[in-house]
């Protein structure tokens, strides 16, 4: 516990209990990592942290404690793992609605368009989705507005459940407008076949 | 008569033959004397009674029985038999007929002499009665013999009839009569060994006649023929078919003729029932509805061709329509509505009168106006140019109540083919508006309450409670106003003012100008309503729209003075010369606050156009902001009183409209999802939007992607959410 308290007041901001975007740095660079590296991401899973480049005492102990760590050293070794847990599909299923609430704004209740292309850029890095690029690029070329919860939701579930080549697509079904905007400029752009 | 001696049953049947020989002869002689000798007769009944009654052994009932049967199956087969055989064709028929009725005279005959038998013989021992076995007889020897040959006969002259010859038809009735009682009591011989038979042959007669008349004949023509067709076989069976064949033969008759070739016939090229439509053949139409209707779904292909028609006809107008508005010619929406409820009209009669008023050509009608009426012809919606013309309708004056009924009617028939009704609501209500304000002197208020209560009767009264209260509001501000005159003691600013107070919720959003600067004597009138308004209401707020006000001026011309009918901003314009002879652009703007856009229509009006009552420096054809302005103390007309117009502000009015009807059509989706969702809880994607699209198609056609977007909102805010095992199932969130 004691040695908990002192990792924490390693990093914490000097004017609040809280470790903000300096001591975050200083902790990646501790555990030798980019800032960017979606292993961030991960650990801020398992703190169950409310926003990006932030994490509360509560956050940072309970996390840590979850994961059965006190010590730099320790984290280090469990990067491999957190990494690992990318690939198991529910976790991965989690960690990406996740992210939703943690990497927006606090108080906006959608996404702006830069950080939800970035996150999915990440995170579809870790799993393969084939159509990712023609999907940012479509955001950029015929949306450019703000992504909603239940878009980034479903996009997982399109990017799992229907293939490429579309050929399982329902376009009667549930799926978001924008998402069959999607569709509609892969037929148009001739990325695939109708 | 009490016989001593028994009788024996060789005897006994030695007179029998006697007698039986002797009624033979009677038969083949055909002499009008068919008559027994009354001796013999009695002779033979005594025989035979006593040979019954006799004792026993003497008691010959049973050998009587036997003997009888052995005389009928005698007769049938030796005598009756070899007669028909010989003989072929028509002949046969004749034979067969006439010993048909021999027999039947024999065996009655016979039925005297034997009649103990029946009444105390057979009975006792329940034996087939004397007549049954006769039948049985002549049946099994005869009839089985020769019923083959006989059919093919009968056939061949019922073609023969077919083709227009004269046949014998007691002939063939009595014929036929023979299957019918060889049935012994059933039907069956006479289906099974005639009208089976019939029925195949008359299937191919008329799928011969078919496919010939429809290559040689127009339709018209091939219609008759098959009416003929029809009438001929029924007249058939009425003289010497069976009752029962009736149905049959008719249904036959109607397949070949009428069912299969239904598609050839009815899109015959220039006599088909489009052509029949076209040159209103009434007499035609109303034969193919007559031939088609008791035919199981024959008049689908009917009044699928006449949906067909009308689609077209109607489609050609609305291309004209378009074809002449691509070339710059506005949009007649009187003369286009007008084609179109003529059109109207002229299929309706089509329905009631050949069709019968039959409900598949109601909605076949309702079905092709459909199609057409919800075009768009050069950039305008049907509900638009709906709209346009009601509103050029309730201007006409001098229409009477019956003619402004009547063209309603009309009107609301068309409301009703038109998806988009809430767009139609929109657009008639802002003319409504600019009817009730600028054109009060020519509305008829009997002629717009007609209006408005037809259409609320077909589409309700929530689709009419705004246009109700406009109309209301007018009758109000009329009797209010009476109200303020009484209340003053003096003209305020030496006006004659009059205020129509307007309720917010019913009329069009309008702008306003509160910031105008009015003249002194504007201000007072201003006051002098708003204290007796505060008088009579609770806490109301008035919002002043003197962009719509209308104010008589007296301009004192240095000619003669001349009375100027103007709009508000003209007048309070021209007020200002009253203290300075020259005005710049900058001072008028400044004084009076209004816009810019308003201000130079204003002053166009005033120096530019037809009424020069301001001179203008430079005298251009347009106002710049750097332009002086001076009162023409000159201008004169011959008229005491002009009306100076000023064009209204170019806003692209139907731009607004139709973006406050998408905007309410998107209020309206929501409350409908929501509402939805909350009596069900939990609903798959597709039957949401199904029962969504139901509900509203009262109003409009909703758009599904704008339903799916509307749904997506909703999930924002927390209405609904998705299901967390399936997403294509939501939930309500209460």
């Amino acid at each position: 516990m004691r040695r908990l308290e002192e990792l924490f007041n390693r990093y914490k901001d000097p004017y609040s209990d809280m470790i903000l975007a300096e001591g975050v740095s200083v902790l990646c660079s501790d555990l030798q990592v980019e800032p960017q590296d979606i292993v961030t991401l991960v650990l801020s899973w398992h703190m169950n942290a409310a926003t990006a480049c932030e994490f509360s005492k509560e956050e940072f102990f309970g996390g840590l404690q979850a994961l059965g760590i006190d010590s730099i050293g320790k984290l280090q070794e469990k990067l491999a793992f957190m990494r690992s847990e990318l690939k198991d599909e529910q976790k991965f299923y989690e960690i990406y609605n996740f992210a939703f609430g943690w990497a927006k704004e606090k108080g906006q209740k959608s996404f702006a368009l830069d950080t939800a292309i970035g996150m999915w850029q990440l995170l579809f890095a870790e799993r393969e989705w084939p159509l990712v690029n023609h999907w940012c690029d479509f955001l950029q070329d015929r949306h450019n507005k703000t992504i909603s919860k239940d878009t980034w939701a479903q996009l997982l579930e399109f990017a799992r459940t229907v293939n490429p080549l579309l050929s399982n697509y329902d376009a009667e079904g549930a799926w978001p407008y924008l998402i069959d905007e999607f569709v509609e400029y892969l037929y148009d752009k001739s990325v695939v076949d109708k | 008569m009490y016989r001593e001696t028994i009788i024996d049953f060789e005897q006994g049947c030695k007179c029998l033959e006697a007698g039986v020989s002797e009624l033979k002869r009677i038969l083949e002689e055909e002499t009008s004397e068919t008559r027994i000798d009354p001796k013999q007769y009695l002779e033979l009944y005594t025989t035979i009674y006593n040979m019954c009654i006799q004792k026993h052994p003497h008691d010959h009932s049973q050998r009587l029985y036997n003997k009888y049967h052995d005389i009928v199956e005698h007769y049938a087969k030796k005598t009756v038999l070899p007669c028909v055989q010989q003989k072929h064709d028509e002949y046969l028929l004749r034979e067969l007929s006439r010993r048909w009725d021999h027999y039947k005279v024999f065996v009655n005959w016979l039925s005297h002499f034997f009649n103990y038998l029946e009444r105390f013989f057979i009975p006792q021992r329940n034996y087939p009665s004397l007549l049954e076995v006769a039948m049985k007889s002549f049946r099994d020897r005869v009839y089985l013999e020769v019923q083959v040959n006989a059919k093919d006969v009968v056939i061949a002259l019922i073609d023969k009839e077919r083709e227009g010859a004269q046949i014998d038809r007691e002939l063939v009735k009595n014929v036929l009569n023979v299957f019918v009682q060889s049935g012994m009591g059933t039907i069956e011989k006479y289906k099974e060994d005639f009208e089976m038979f019939l029925l195949e042959d008359t299937e191919s007669y008329y799928a011969r006649k078919a496919s010939r008349w429809i290559q040689e004949c127009s339709c018209p023509e091939y219609m008759i023929k098959s009416e003929e067709s029809l009438r001929k076989e029924k007249e058939r069976v009425i003289h010497y078919l069976h009752s029962s064949t009736e149905c049959k033969l008719v249904e036959i008759v109607e397949k070949e003729l009428l069912v299969s070739v239904a598609k050839h016939l009815l899109e015959k090229e220039h006599s088909g029932c489009s052509a029949l439509l076209r040159d209103d053949k009434v007499d035609d139409l109303s034969r193919m509805y007559r031939l088609y209707h008791p035919i199981p779904k024959g008049l689908e292909p009917v009044a699928d061709a006449f949906r067909i028609h009308v689609a077209r006809e109607g489609n050609a107008l609305i291309k004209q329509a378009q074809d002449a508005a691509a070339n710059g010619s506005l949009v007649e929406a009187q003369v286009l509505v007008g084609k179109i409820i003529d059109l109207h009209e002229k299929y309706m009669v089509y329905v009631l009168d050949c069709f019968k008023n039959h409900t598949f050509f109601h909605k076949a009608l309702k079905e092709a106006f459909k199609v057409f009426c919800n075009k768009k012809v050069g950039g305008s919606s049907s509900a638009e140019l709906l709209a346009n013309f009601c509103d050029s309708l309730l201007k006409k004056s001098g229409k009477s109540d019956e003619a402004i009924e009547a063209t309603v009617d009309n009107v609301v028939k068309l409301l009703d083919y038109i998806s988009d009704n809430d767009l139609f609501a929109e657009f008639y209500r802002k003319k409504l508006a600019r009817r009730l304000l600028f054109d009060h002197h020519k509305v008829n208020k009997e002629h717009e309450t007609i209006m408005i209560t037809k259409i609320k009767r077909q589409q309700g009264g929530q689709y009419t409670s705004k246009m109700e209260g406009m109309v209301t509001d007018m009758q109000l501000a009329k009797e209010f106003q009476k109200g303020f005159k009484g209340s003053l003691t003096a003209k305020p600013g030496g006006i004659d003012l009059a205020v129509t107070v307007l309720n917010t919720g019913f009329w069009p959003s309008y702008k306003t100008s509160t910031d105008l600067n009015l003249p002194r004597e504007m201000v007072e009138c201003v006051e002098a309503f708003k204290s007796y308004y505060g008088t009579k209401t609770n806490q109301r707020k008035l919002r002043w729209l003197y962009s719509h006000g209308t104010c008589h001026v007296i301009g004192s011309f240095d000619p003669k003075p001349i009375e100027l009918v103007l709009s508000t901003y003209q007048a309070v314009v021209l007020c200002l010369f009253n203290n300075t002879e020259r005005l710049t652009y900058q001072e008028i703007i400044e004084q009076l606050n209004l816009s810019h856009e308003d201000l130079v229509r204003v002053l166009l009006s005033l120096s530019c156009a037809k009424y020069r009552i301001l001179n203008k420096e430079p005298a251009s054809k347009s106002i710049s902001t750097t332009d002086v302005f001076e009162f023409n103390s000159k201008f004169t007309s011959t008229m005491r009183r002009i009306k100076v117009s000023i064009p209204p502000p170019p806003i692209d009015e139907r731009k607004k409209v139709v973006e406050d009807v998408d905007q309410d059509r998107r209020y309206a989706i929501d409350a409908c999802i929501v509402r939805i969702m909350k009596s069900r809880k939990v609903l798959p994607h597709q039957q949401l939007v199904s029962q969504c699209v139901e509900q509203l198609s009262r109003m409009f056609k909703p758009d599904i992607k704008m339903i799916k977007k509307r749904i997506e909102d909703l999930i924002t805010r927390d209405y609904l959410e998705r299901d967390a095992k399936n997403h294509h199932i939501f939930n309500y969130v209460a």
